[in-house]
Protein backbone atom coordinates (compact mmCIF):
# COMPACT_ATOMS: atom_id res chain seq x y z
CA UNK A 1 0.00 0.00 0.00
CA UNK A 2 2.68 2.42 1.02
CA UNK A 3 4.65 1.25 -1.98
CA UNK A 4 1.81 1.94 -4.35
CA UNK A 5 1.39 5.41 -2.95
CA UNK A 6 5.03 6.15 -3.29
CA UNK A 7 4.99 4.73 -6.80
CA UNK A 8 2.17 7.07 -7.74
CA UNK A 9 4.01 10.01 -6.32
CA UNK A 10 7.11 9.06 -8.24
CA UNK A 11 5.12 8.87 -11.43
CA UNK A 12 3.46 12.17 -10.76
CA UNK A 13 6.85 13.74 -10.25
CA UNK A 14 8.05 12.17 -13.47
CA UNK A 15 5.03 13.47 -15.36
CA UNK A 16 5.46 16.90 -13.88
CA UNK A 17 9.08 16.91 -14.78
CA UNK A 18 8.31 15.90 -18.35
CA UNK A 19 5.84 18.75 -18.60
CA UNK A 20 8.42 21.14 -17.29
CA UNK A 21 10.79 19.68 -19.80
CA UNK A 22 8.87 21.33 -22.59
CA UNK A 23 11.33 23.33 -24.56
CA UNK A 24 14.15 22.81 -22.11
CA UNK A 25 16.47 25.77 -22.41
CA UNK A 26 20.14 24.97 -22.15
CA UNK A 27 22.81 27.62 -21.93
CA UNK A 28 26.53 27.08 -22.38
CA UNK A 29 28.93 29.79 -21.26
CA UNK A 30 31.85 30.30 -23.59
CA UNK A 31 35.12 32.13 -23.27
CA UNK A 32 38.31 31.90 -25.29
CA UNK A 33 39.42 28.72 -23.55
CA UNK A 34 39.40 25.30 -25.16
CA UNK A 35 37.72 24.02 -22.04
CA UNK A 36 34.56 25.93 -22.76
CA UNK A 37 34.45 24.73 -26.37
CA UNK A 38 34.77 21.21 -25.06
CA UNK A 39 31.92 21.96 -22.65
CA UNK A 40 29.85 23.02 -25.63
CA UNK A 41 30.64 19.82 -27.55
CA UNK A 42 29.81 17.82 -24.46
CA UNK A 43 26.48 19.56 -24.13
CA UNK A 44 25.69 18.98 -27.79
CA UNK A 45 26.51 15.31 -27.50
CA UNK A 46 24.77 14.61 -24.22
CA UNK A 47 21.88 16.99 -24.04
CA UNK A 48 21.07 17.93 -27.59
CA UNK A 49 22.09 14.81 -29.48
CA UNK A 50 18.78 13.07 -29.69
CA UNK A 51 16.81 16.28 -29.45
CA UNK A 52 14.85 15.36 -32.51
CA UNK A 53 13.65 12.18 -30.86
CA UNK A 54 12.37 14.00 -27.81
CA UNK A 55 8.76 15.03 -27.53
CA UNK A 56 9.70 18.57 -26.70
CA UNK A 57 12.42 20.43 -28.55
CA UNK A 58 15.35 21.77 -26.62
CA UNK A 59 16.88 25.12 -27.30
CA UNK A 60 20.49 26.09 -26.89
CA UNK A 61 21.95 29.44 -26.01
CA UNK A 62 25.63 30.11 -26.44
CA UNK A 63 26.57 32.78 -23.99
CA UNK A 64 29.60 35.01 -23.81
CA UNK A 65 30.33 37.72 -21.30
CA UNK A 66 32.51 40.63 -22.26
CA UNK A 67 34.64 41.68 -19.36
CA UNK A 68 33.90 45.21 -18.24
CA UNK A 69 36.10 47.40 -20.26
CA UNK A 70 38.55 49.16 -18.02
CA UNK A 71 40.12 52.35 -18.99
CA UNK A 72 43.78 52.11 -18.57
CA UNK A 73 46.51 54.58 -18.58
CA UNK A 74 49.02 54.58 -21.39
CA UNK A 75 52.37 56.01 -20.46
CA UNK A 76 53.63 57.91 -23.39
CA UNK A 77 56.59 60.13 -23.40
CA UNK A 78 56.27 63.19 -21.20
CA UNK A 79 52.89 62.60 -19.79
CA UNK A 80 50.44 59.93 -19.01
CA UNK A 81 47.12 60.04 -20.73
CA UNK A 82 44.30 57.97 -22.05
CA UNK A 83 43.73 58.45 -25.67
CA UNK A 84 40.21 58.21 -26.99
CA UNK A 85 41.46 56.36 -30.01
CA UNK A 86 43.19 53.78 -27.82
CA UNK A 87 39.98 53.25 -25.89
CA UNK A 88 38.05 52.85 -29.09
CA UNK A 89 40.45 50.41 -30.61
CA UNK A 90 40.52 48.38 -27.40
CA UNK A 91 36.77 48.18 -27.42
CA UNK A 92 36.76 47.22 -31.03
CA UNK A 93 39.33 44.51 -30.42
CA UNK A 94 37.21 43.20 -27.58
CA UNK A 95 34.12 43.06 -29.73
CA UNK A 96 35.99 41.35 -32.49
CA UNK A 97 37.26 38.86 -29.97
CA UNK A 98 33.75 38.16 -28.71
CA UNK A 99 32.48 37.78 -32.25
CA UNK A 100 35.30 35.37 -33.00
CA UNK A 101 34.61 33.30 -29.89
CA UNK A 102 30.93 33.10 -30.66
CA UNK A 103 31.50 32.30 -34.32
CA UNK A 104 33.64 29.34 -33.32
CA UNK A 105 30.94 28.16 -30.98
CA UNK A 106 28.14 28.51 -33.49
CA UNK A 107 30.22 26.56 -35.98
CA UNK A 108 30.57 23.69 -33.51
CA UNK A 109 26.79 23.70 -33.12
CA UNK A 110 26.22 23.74 -36.86
CA UNK A 111 28.50 20.76 -37.33
CA UNK A 112 25.99 18.84 -35.27
CA UNK A 113 22.97 20.37 -36.91
CA UNK A 114 21.98 22.33 -33.86
CA UNK A 115 20.75 25.88 -34.14
CA UNK A 116 21.88 27.95 -31.22
CA UNK A 117 21.09 31.46 -30.08
CA UNK A 118 24.10 33.62 -29.36
CA UNK A 119 23.98 35.96 -26.42
CA UNK A 120 26.55 38.50 -25.33
CA UNK A 121 26.43 40.53 -22.16
CA UNK A 122 28.76 43.13 -20.76
CA UNK A 123 30.07 42.53 -17.30
CA UNK A 124 31.78 40.08 -15.00
CA UNK A 125 31.30 36.64 -16.54
CA UNK A 126 30.26 34.91 -13.34
CA UNK A 127 27.59 37.47 -12.54
CA UNK A 128 26.41 37.78 -16.11
CA UNK A 129 25.98 34.04 -16.46
CA UNK A 130 23.72 33.95 -13.43
CA UNK A 131 21.82 36.97 -14.62
CA UNK A 132 21.31 35.45 -18.04
CA UNK A 133 19.97 32.30 -16.39
CA UNK A 134 17.29 34.39 -14.73
CA UNK A 135 16.50 36.61 -17.66
CA UNK A 136 16.29 33.87 -20.23
CA UNK A 137 14.61 31.29 -17.97
CA UNK A 138 17.42 28.88 -18.53
CA UNK A 139 16.77 25.35 -17.30
CA UNK A 140 20.36 24.15 -17.38
CA UNK A 141 23.63 26.04 -17.51
CA UNK A 142 26.88 24.43 -18.59
CA UNK A 143 30.32 25.77 -17.86
CA UNK A 144 33.83 24.52 -18.37
CA UNK A 145 35.85 23.90 -15.25
CA UNK A 146 38.78 26.19 -15.61
CA UNK A 147 38.45 28.81 -18.29
CA UNK A 148 41.74 30.51 -18.95
CA UNK A 149 43.58 29.21 -15.92
CA UNK A 150 46.45 26.89 -16.55
CA UNK A 151 46.15 24.90 -13.37
CA UNK A 152 45.78 21.19 -12.96
CA UNK A 153 42.43 19.56 -13.32
CA UNK A 154 41.74 19.53 -9.62
CA UNK A 155 41.43 23.26 -9.56
CA UNK A 156 38.06 24.77 -10.19
CA UNK A 157 37.92 28.15 -11.81
CA UNK A 158 36.30 31.03 -9.99
CA UNK A 159 33.57 31.44 -12.58
CA UNK A 160 32.48 27.80 -12.46
CA UNK A 161 32.64 27.85 -8.69
CA UNK A 162 30.53 30.99 -8.50
CA UNK A 163 27.99 29.69 -11.00
CA UNK A 164 27.74 26.36 -9.16
CA UNK A 165 26.76 28.24 -6.02
CA UNK A 166 24.63 31.03 -7.38
CA UNK A 167 22.86 29.92 -10.52
CA UNK A 168 19.20 29.31 -9.90
CA UNK A 169 19.02 26.26 -12.10
CA UNK A 170 20.93 22.98 -12.43
CA UNK A 171 24.59 23.43 -13.33
CA UNK A 172 26.95 21.15 -15.18
CA UNK A 173 30.66 21.68 -14.79
CA UNK A 174 32.37 19.93 -17.65
CA UNK A 175 35.89 18.78 -17.01
CA UNK A 176 38.23 18.25 -19.92
CA UNK A 177 38.78 14.67 -21.02
CA UNK A 178 41.41 12.74 -19.15
CA UNK A 179 44.76 13.18 -20.78
CA UNK A 180 47.36 12.52 -18.15
CA UNK A 181 46.80 11.05 -14.77
CA UNK B 1 34.40 13.65 -37.43
CA UNK B 2 31.86 10.97 -36.67
CA UNK B 3 30.40 10.95 -33.22
CA UNK B 4 29.29 7.41 -33.81
CA UNK B 5 32.05 6.15 -31.57
CA UNK B 6 30.14 7.70 -28.67
CA UNK B 7 28.09 4.57 -28.11
CA UNK B 8 29.95 3.26 -25.10
CA UNK B 9 27.53 3.38 -22.20
CA UNK B 10 27.81 6.52 -20.19
CA UNK B 11 28.53 5.90 -16.52
CA UNK B 12 26.56 8.16 -14.25
CA UNK B 13 27.08 8.21 -10.50
CA UNK B 14 24.42 9.91 -8.40
CA UNK B 15 25.20 10.80 -4.80
CA UNK B 16 22.15 10.88 -2.60
CA UNK B 17 21.16 11.51 0.96
CA UNK B 18 17.89 11.47 2.79
CA UNK B 19 16.49 14.65 1.37
CA UNK B 20 14.02 15.80 -1.24
CA UNK B 21 16.91 17.38 -3.13
CA UNK B 22 18.33 13.94 -3.80
CA UNK B 23 15.13 12.36 -5.07
CA UNK B 24 14.56 15.39 -7.24
CA UNK B 25 18.08 15.00 -8.60
CA UNK B 26 17.49 11.35 -9.48
CA UNK B 27 14.25 12.20 -11.24
CA UNK B 28 15.81 15.13 -13.06
CA UNK B 29 18.71 13.07 -14.33
CA UNK B 30 16.42 10.31 -15.51
CA UNK B 31 14.01 12.66 -17.26
CA UNK B 32 16.43 15.11 -18.78
CA UNK B 33 19.75 13.46 -19.19
CA UNK B 34 19.45 9.70 -19.46
CA UNK B 35 16.55 10.01 -21.84
CA UNK B 36 18.87 11.57 -24.38
CA UNK B 37 21.89 9.40 -24.09
CA UNK B 38 21.14 6.06 -25.64
CA UNK B 39 23.02 3.73 -23.37
CA UNK B 40 24.00 4.42 -19.83
CA UNK B 41 24.76 2.79 -16.53
CA UNK B 42 23.68 4.28 -13.28
CA UNK B 43 25.20 3.95 -9.83
CA UNK B 44 23.28 5.46 -6.98
CA UNK B 45 25.44 6.00 -3.96
CA UNK B 46 24.19 6.84 -0.53
CA UNK B 47 26.83 8.02 1.90
CA UNK B 48 25.67 6.91 5.30
CA UNK B 49 27.05 9.16 7.99
CA UNK B 50 29.10 7.32 10.56
CA UNK B 51 27.41 7.28 13.97
CA UNK B 52 30.16 9.12 15.77
CA UNK B 53 29.95 11.81 13.17
CA UNK B 54 26.21 12.03 13.35
CA UNK B 55 26.16 12.17 17.11
CA UNK B 56 29.14 14.27 18.00
CA UNK B 57 29.50 16.41 14.92
CA UNK B 58 33.13 16.05 15.89
CA UNK B 59 33.92 19.17 17.75
CA UNK B 60 30.82 20.13 19.62
CA UNK B 61 32.44 19.26 22.88
CA UNK B 62 30.19 18.88 25.82
CA UNK B 63 26.96 19.14 23.93
CA UNK B 64 26.22 15.47 24.03
CA UNK B 65 28.61 14.78 26.84
CA UNK B 66 28.60 11.58 28.77
CA UNK B 67 26.49 8.80 27.41
CA UNK B 68 27.45 9.56 23.85
CA UNK B 69 29.09 6.18 23.56
CA UNK B 70 25.90 4.52 24.77
CA UNK B 71 23.90 6.28 22.13
CA UNK B 72 26.06 4.99 19.30
CA UNK B 73 24.38 1.62 18.76
CA UNK B 74 20.98 3.28 18.59
CA UNK B 75 22.23 5.92 16.25
CA UNK B 76 23.84 3.27 14.09
CA UNK B 77 20.63 1.31 13.72
CA UNK B 78 18.69 4.48 13.00
CA UNK B 79 21.16 5.44 10.32
CA UNK B 80 20.95 1.98 8.80
CA UNK B 81 17.17 2.25 8.71
CA UNK B 82 17.38 5.63 7.08
CA UNK B 83 19.80 4.28 4.49
CA UNK B 84 17.46 1.42 3.62
CA UNK B 85 14.63 3.86 3.21
CA UNK B 86 16.73 6.09 1.00
CA UNK B 87 17.75 3.22 -1.24
CA UNK B 88 14.19 1.93 -1.41
CA UNK B 89 12.96 5.30 -2.55
CA UNK B 90 15.71 5.48 -5.13
CA UNK B 91 14.71 2.03 -6.40
CA UNK B 92 11.10 3.13 -6.69
CA UNK B 93 12.08 6.17 -8.70
CA UNK B 94 14.14 4.08 -11.07
CA UNK B 95 11.51 1.43 -11.59
CA UNK B 96 8.79 4.04 -12.02
CA UNK B 97 10.87 5.31 -14.90
CA UNK B 98 11.82 1.88 -16.22
CA UNK B 99 15.47 2.49 -15.58
CA UNK B 100 17.20 -0.85 -15.52
CA UNK B 101 20.96 -0.84 -15.38
CA UNK B 102 21.34 0.48 -11.85
CA UNK B 103 23.69 -0.32 -9.01
CA UNK B 104 22.79 0.83 -5.52
CA UNK B 105 25.40 1.24 -2.84
CA UNK B 106 25.46 2.44 0.73
CA UNK B 107 28.86 3.48 1.96
CA UNK B 108 29.53 4.70 5.43
CA UNK B 109 31.56 7.83 5.80
CA UNK B 110 31.95 11.37 4.65
CA UNK B 111 30.22 12.05 1.33
CA UNK B 112 32.93 14.47 0.36
CA UNK B 113 35.37 11.56 0.19
CA UNK B 114 32.96 8.84 -0.76
CA UNK B 115 31.59 10.45 -3.89
CA UNK B 116 34.91 11.27 -5.59
CA UNK B 117 36.05 7.74 -4.68
CA UNK B 118 32.92 6.29 -6.21
CA UNK B 119 33.69 8.27 -9.35
CA UNK B 120 37.05 6.52 -9.53
CA UNK B 121 35.65 3.12 -8.71
CA UNK B 122 32.93 3.23 -11.34
CA UNK B 123 34.97 5.22 -13.86
CA UNK B 124 32.14 7.68 -13.93
CA UNK B 125 31.68 10.08 -16.78
CA UNK B 126 29.37 12.26 -14.74
CA UNK B 127 28.76 12.74 -11.02
CA UNK B 128 25.34 14.04 -10.09
CA UNK B 129 24.54 15.62 -6.77
CA UNK B 130 21.60 17.54 -5.39
CA UNK B 131 22.19 21.11 -4.47
CA UNK B 132 22.40 21.38 -0.76
CA UNK B 133 24.16 18.29 0.29
CA UNK B 134 23.32 16.46 3.32
CA UNK B 135 20.35 17.25 5.42
CA UNK B 136 19.36 20.08 7.67
CA UNK B 137 21.82 19.46 10.47
CA UNK B 138 24.89 19.10 8.41
CA UNK B 139 24.25 21.83 5.95
CA UNK B 140 25.65 24.33 8.40
CA UNK B 141 28.70 22.29 9.26
CA UNK B 142 29.78 20.84 5.96
CA UNK B 143 29.38 23.75 3.68
CA UNK B 144 28.72 22.35 0.31
CA UNK B 145 29.28 18.72 -0.55
CA UNK B 146 28.45 19.54 -4.11
CA UNK B 147 31.09 22.23 -4.07
CA UNK B 148 33.70 19.80 -2.79
CA UNK B 149 32.76 17.27 -5.44
CA UNK B 150 32.93 19.91 -8.15
CA UNK B 151 36.51 20.56 -7.10
CA UNK B 152 37.69 17.04 -6.50
CA UNK B 153 35.80 14.60 -8.66
CA UNK B 154 37.75 13.74 -11.76
CA UNK B 155 34.78 13.89 -14.05
CA UNK B 156 32.09 16.32 -15.05
CA UNK B 157 29.80 17.27 -12.21
CA UNK B 158 26.10 17.95 -12.46
CA UNK B 159 24.58 19.91 -9.60
CA UNK B 160 20.83 19.59 -9.71
CA UNK B 161 19.12 22.42 -7.96
CA UNK B 162 15.63 22.03 -6.71
CA UNK B 163 13.70 25.07 -7.85
CA UNK B 164 11.31 24.86 -4.92
CA UNK B 165 11.44 28.03 -2.89
CA UNK B 166 13.30 27.65 0.36
CA UNK B 167 11.57 28.33 3.63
Amino acid sequence: MAEQENGATAEQTAAKMKAEEEGMRVMVAIDESDGSLYALSWTLDHFMAASSTLAQPRSLIVFHAQQPFQQFVVPAGQGVFVSASVTDSMRKAQEENSAHVLAKAIKVCEERNVIAEALVMDGEPKEMICQAVQQKSVDLVVVGSRGLGKFKRAFLGSVSDYVAHHAKCPVVIVKPPKEDH
Amino acid sequence: MAAAAEKTPMMVVVGIDDSEHSYYAIQWVISNFLSVHGTFKLAIIHAQPSPAYAVGLSGTVGFFGAGTADALPYVESDLTKISSRVIDKAKELCSANSVKDVVYEVIEGDPRNILPEAVEKYHADVLVVGSHGYGAIKRAVLGSVSDHCAHHAHCSVMIVKNPKPKH
